[in-house]
């Protein structure tokens, strides 16, 4: 084996038929046109602009297109004192905080429930991954008319339901401190179906043979549930976990089709005050510049992913 | 099974039980499924309120009417003057182009990629393998910015190409099918080339047929992904003549004020691609998030 | 040649993709997408004229309107009009689409933001004796707004109105609640209490609000009331002056009265003029460009109302306004006909402003449409002419103007105002912090 990420595990194919000793392969350059294409594309839309941005980084170039000086390390110090930039990551800290227990949790529970139901599999499974495949515009769309104040579907019913007061309909969506959990509650909706196959497809793996053994001990279904299959469902949460650690702090759609920021930034999160200082402020050198600490930090977030997720393969 | 037998037969208790459960359905059986069937109907409610609000006339559906769900009037006023608008039909058009685009050359090129990578060994190879594999970690939202001034400067800005090229490179693709290559056999290959079959023809004839799951998953799951692109075609895409149905819908303002009908009708027609394509490869897209849990 | 910055060893990437793509050996030139635009339309060999515009209002249909007239009247022009989300998203686009030279051929603006989409790397100037050609003439314009449209002596806008923050009323409402004249116009009141008591009276009528205003546009009102007392607001490179006492007076009127609930606490535009349709508030304090939506509901249901100028709060009656104007967003390179077609689209839309007036109820720049015996007995346009003398433009900042910087952030403080999640006191300290977060900020104009 050349490369050091091969595991037993790594294909289901290979317990079945392990591979052919690879003394087989011959040291040539065939193999370098194969993989030239995939490189090149690589290094002109990845590796580039990872350098391409770096420099800018230390300019004040404009997307204005005015001619740009260098200007050392300006940008960097005024990132680090940006108490905006400071702020849009703790919008997004804050964001992952919220959305990650229920997006785990939930999809949990109804892949508990889905596992159980198996007569209705095919229509639960439908339900609760359909959204994911909706895109994010029309998901917002629904939903910022669901959160309307006066006349929207969910003040509705919670006036229906004599949760809240007709005259004083919930501002969802503009009001400061309940505007982070809709979206989050929009996200759950949107983004559960995923985790829900994920741990479904986990549950379906259990050999029901565990069940049978410890019921027949007399365990409850509660106790089979915290001692059998929670602790099997161990990995698949730290990959949800994980996944969607990574994918908050590039959280940026919902928030600005939805809220746009606001109110008072109270939902900006770190793309979006990117977008904002490089695109709306033209300030692409400042911009850059906030990019690369935000990509520093998902480096950090997927270097430890890698060596949590190498550790368990071992 | 003596085993069993004998525990069993030391708990007598628990085995009525297991016997139950089989046989017909038990009160917590019966609550299983009303919940699960109740939490998927909720779960269904705010797609089927578009729908329900895309069949009203304009002023049943404004904010101030009462909530109902079932239009009193059945109208389909809202996607009438949705298609006279026209814009959602090129939207829906650049979407499938785009996304068409990027399927099929993230498939070739990761194909021929982990391909080269499984079966070849050539100069440099661990390090440019290394090089791509670090860039499992480089998040594509934080490049936005030198992205787009490159893509300006390449004129690309406003074409398919400019929408499409970024997105193609996925270096998890490559890994994903490298590592599936890698557990198939030699043994066919060396067969067909004693057959003096070329390298391209082994690809083709041999390795392919043998990866159609592995193939529809990344495919799908490239289409879905970049079907669903918002950032980057928001950035690139700045005529709506070249706009993808995300953005389109977004941001291409109805004209004037809010129409919920021809919103929601647009809301319906924006999500109807995917959810039909998402019916029809259910088995293939559930089979391959199960891969991504599994691997 | 824009100006980009050299990147460490720049290799000619134009030849790099080529290259990549030939490597690839995928065929793709025979798809042939680069460079062409859309796969839809653009085929017949008509002119394609793009437009994009931030008129998502009830202006925007009228301005729908008079594209379909002017395509039916010019069949070799194919007109492609885009409404984009009104603000900072049409902005940003159309500097982001100007900036890699792609955007549309001619655009609607502010005119208070002319200077901030950098008119010298990002529009295209206009020639006079272009225009001249066309059939439009300096002379056409009035003097104070035809000045706004030069930057360093270049001209690169076309006003084609002025439009302000009017106050609209609904008779029936207000009969009812006894605040009209016996010509059935809305008492004059001066000063803020006797306002609030006309507000009193007709939410006593409607028994939810007396006003409805747009929570989230905030500023607009806030800088009428505020030079309705003369208060000014000047920046300089580091520092600014504002008068403290007058902003504090005037972010207090929106606060008492949200507080009192004479208007409702949150209501974006579009709410905003729902609840004076629905008569859940007997006046609507919005823009001018709302009358549309309004006579739309008039036809459709029955709606009897009327507008007139701002209320006079501080001895007069001043408004927050700004001009649409048009603006030709830079090109790596014009087609002939495409310019001409675009002036010629210019010159019709202003030739036939009365419409523009009469259907968005904006005030057309264009003299010899305002001039006009018809446009001067145009109802209700002639009650609140008067706006014209009285618009008040925003201050001169790069970050100030319709849905800069300054207007946005400074909306979603009042917003909070409105909310009563913030005390005046405390909106007018963050509004001043901003402004001098804004002022630290390096102006990347110029």
């Amino acid at each position: 084996m050349t490369v050091k990420t091969e595991t037993p595990a790594a294909a289901s194919a290979a317990t079945k038929r392990p591979p052919a000793p690879t003394a087989r392969k011959k040291r040539s350059w065939v193999g370098l046109w194969f993989v030239l294409p995939f490189t090149a594309f690589y290094a002109l839309f990845l590796v580039w602009p990872t350098f391409l941005g770096l420099y800018y980084s230390f300019t004040d170039k404009s997307l204005t297109g005015r001619p740009a000086s260098w200007v050392g390390l300006e940008n960097w110090s005024e990132a680090f004192g940006d108490e905006r930039a400071w702020s849009a990551l703790w919008n997004t800290a804050e964001f992952t905080l919220y959305s990650t227990p229920p997006l785990v949790v939930l999809a949990i529970v109804l892949a508990l429930l889905v596992n159980r139901a198996r007569k209705l599999g095919w229509f639960l499974r439908m339900a609760f991954f359909a959204p994911f495949v909706v895109p994010v515009s029309v998901v917002t769309m629904i939903w910022i008319w669901i959160y309307q104040p006066d006349g929207g579907l969910l003040n509705h019913y919670l006036q229906l339901l004599g949760i809240q007061d007709a005259a004083a309909p919930t501002i969802w969506l503009q009001g400061e401190s309940t505007a982070m959990w809709s979206v989050v509650l929009t996200t759950v909706w949107w983004t559960m179906g995923f985790n829900f196959l994920l741990y479904l497809a986990a549950l379906q793996t259990i050999d029901p043979n565990v069940y049978e053994a410890s019921s027949i001990d007399g365990a409850s279904w509660w106790r089979q549930l915290w001692h059998i299959t929670l602790p099997l469902l161990k990995r698949t949460t730290a990959l949800v976990i994980v996944l969607q650690l990574i994918a908050s702090l590039r959280i940026f759609d919902q928030m600005y089709l939805m809220t746009g920021g606001g109110p008072n930034r109270a939902t900006e999160v770190a793309i979006h005050y990117i977008y904002i200082a490089g695109f709306e402020g033209y300030r692409i050198g400042y911009a850059s510049a906030l990019s690369y600490v935000l990509f520093v930090l998902i480096l950090i977030v997927s270097i430890v992913q890698f060596r949590l997720f190498s550790r368990k393969e071992d | 099974m003596t085993a069993v037998q004998e525990k069993s037969a030391a708990a007598p208790s628990a085995r009525p039980e297991v016997r139950r459960r089989r046989k017909r359905p038990t009160v917590g059986a019966v609550i299983v499924y009303i919940a699960a069937g109740a939490l998927a109907v909720m779960w269904l409610l705010p797609l089927l309120w578009a729908v329900s609000t895309s069949l009203k006339s304009e002023t049943e559906a404004s904010l101030g009417q009462d909530i109902h769900w079932i239009p009193e009037t059945w109208s389909l006023e809202g996607y009438r003057t949705l298609f006279e608008r026209g814009d959602h039909l090129t939207w829906m058009i650049n979407s499938t182009i785009v996304s068409t685009i990027v399927t099929v050359l993230t498939l070739v090129l990761c194909v021929l990629a982990a391909y080269g990578f499984s079966r070849f060994d050539f100069p440099g190879k661990n390090i440019v393998f290394g090089a791509i594999i670090a860039g499992l970690m480089v998040p594509g939202q934080a490049l936005i910015i030198p992205l787009f001034d490159l893509v300006n400067s390449l004129k690309l800005a406003g074409t398919y190409w400019g929408l499409a090229l970024p997105q193609v490179v996925a270096p998890v693709m490559v890994f994903i099918l490298k590592r599936f290559f890698d557990a198939i056999p030699r043994d066919y290959e060396e067969a067909a080339k004693l057959d003096g079959a070329g390298h391209l023809r082994v690809l083709w004839n041999v390795i392919l047929p043998l990866s159609g799951p592995i193939m529809a998953a990344v495919g799908i799951f490239t289409f879905i992904g970049s079907w669903n692109n918002f950032l980057w075609p928001l950035l690139v895409a700045t005529d709506p003549s070249m706009m993808t149905l995300p953005v389109g819908l977004g941001v291409v303002s109805g004209g004037y004020g809010l129409f919920y009908a021809q919103n929601m009708a647009a809301a319906v027609l924006g999500a109807l691609p995917l959810l039909i394509v998402f019916l029809i490869f259910q088995k293939q897209i559930v089979k391959g998030i199960a891969g991504v849990g599994l691997k | 040649m824009r100006n980009h910055p050299s990147p460490p060893g720049s290799l000619s990437r134009r030849a790099l993709l080529t290259g990549t793509a030939a490597t690839a050996g995928l065929g793709l030139a025979g798809l042939s997408l680069a460079g062409c635009g859309s796969v839809t339309g653009g085929l017949d060999g008509r002119t394609r004229v793009k437009q994009w515009n931030l008129l998502a209002g009830g202006d925007g249909a009228v301005m729908t309107e008079m594209h379909d007239q002017f395509s039916a009247e010019h069949p070799d022009v194919e007109l492609q009009a885009t409404t984009f989300g009104w603000g900072t998203p049409f902005y940003t686009r159309l500097v982001m689409g100007a900036s890699g030279g792609n955007a549309s051929d001619i655009a609607t603006i502010h005119l208070s933001r002319l200077k901030s989409v950098s008119p010298a790397t990002l529009l295209d100037p206009i020639e006079i004796d272009e225009l001249v050609d066309h059939g439009l003439d300096p002379s056409d314009f009035p003097a104070q707004v035809w000045d706004k449209c030069f930057v360093d002596d270049r001209l690169y806008a076309i006003p084609i109105d002025t439009h302000a923050l009017v106050n609209y009323y609904n008779r029936t409402v207000c009969e009812q609640a006894g605040v009209l004249n016996p010509d059935g116009t809305l008492l004059e009141t001066t000063g803020v209490e006797e306002y609030y008591d006309l507000l009193r009276a007709v939410q006593d009528v409607t028994g939810e609000y007396g006003t409805s205003l747009d929570t989230l546009g905030g500023w607009r009102q806030f800088w009428a009331w505020y030079r309705q007392a003369d208060g000014e607001m000047t920046f300089g490179d580091d520092d600014f002056e504002m008068d403290d006492d007058k902003a504090l007076q005037a972010i207090e009127i929106m606060y008492r009265m949200s507080e009192e609930g004479l208007c409702p606490r949150f209501a974006d535009g579009g709410q905003c003029s729902a609840n004076f349709e629905t008569g859940a508030a007997g006046l609507v304090q919005v823009g001018n460009w709302e009358i549309n939506r309004f006579k739309a509901f008039d036809e459709a249901q029955g709606f009897d109302f009327s507008m007139t100028e701002m209320p006079d709060f501080f001895g007069n009656r001043r408004t927050q306004g700004d001009c649409h104007s048009y603006v030709l967003p830079h090109h790596n390179s014009w087609d002939p006909d495409v310019r001409d077609a675009t002036l010629t689209y210019a010159a019709w839309m202003l030739q036939h402003s009365f419409r523009w007036g009469e259907g968005g109820g904006h005030t057309p720049a264009y003299l010899p449409v305002t001039e006009s015996a018809e446009y001067q007995a145009l109802q209700p346009n002639a009650e609140y002419s008067g706006v014209v003398d009285n618009v008040q433009f925003d201050p001169d900042a790069w970050f100030s103007g319709s849905a800069a910087r300054l207007f946005d952030e400074t909306g979603s403080i009042f917003n909070q105002v409105y909310g009563l999640a913030m005390t005046p006191e405390e909106a007018l300290a963050l509004i001043k912090e901003r402004i001098r977060s804004l002022l630290a900020l390096p102006n990347p104009v110029d």
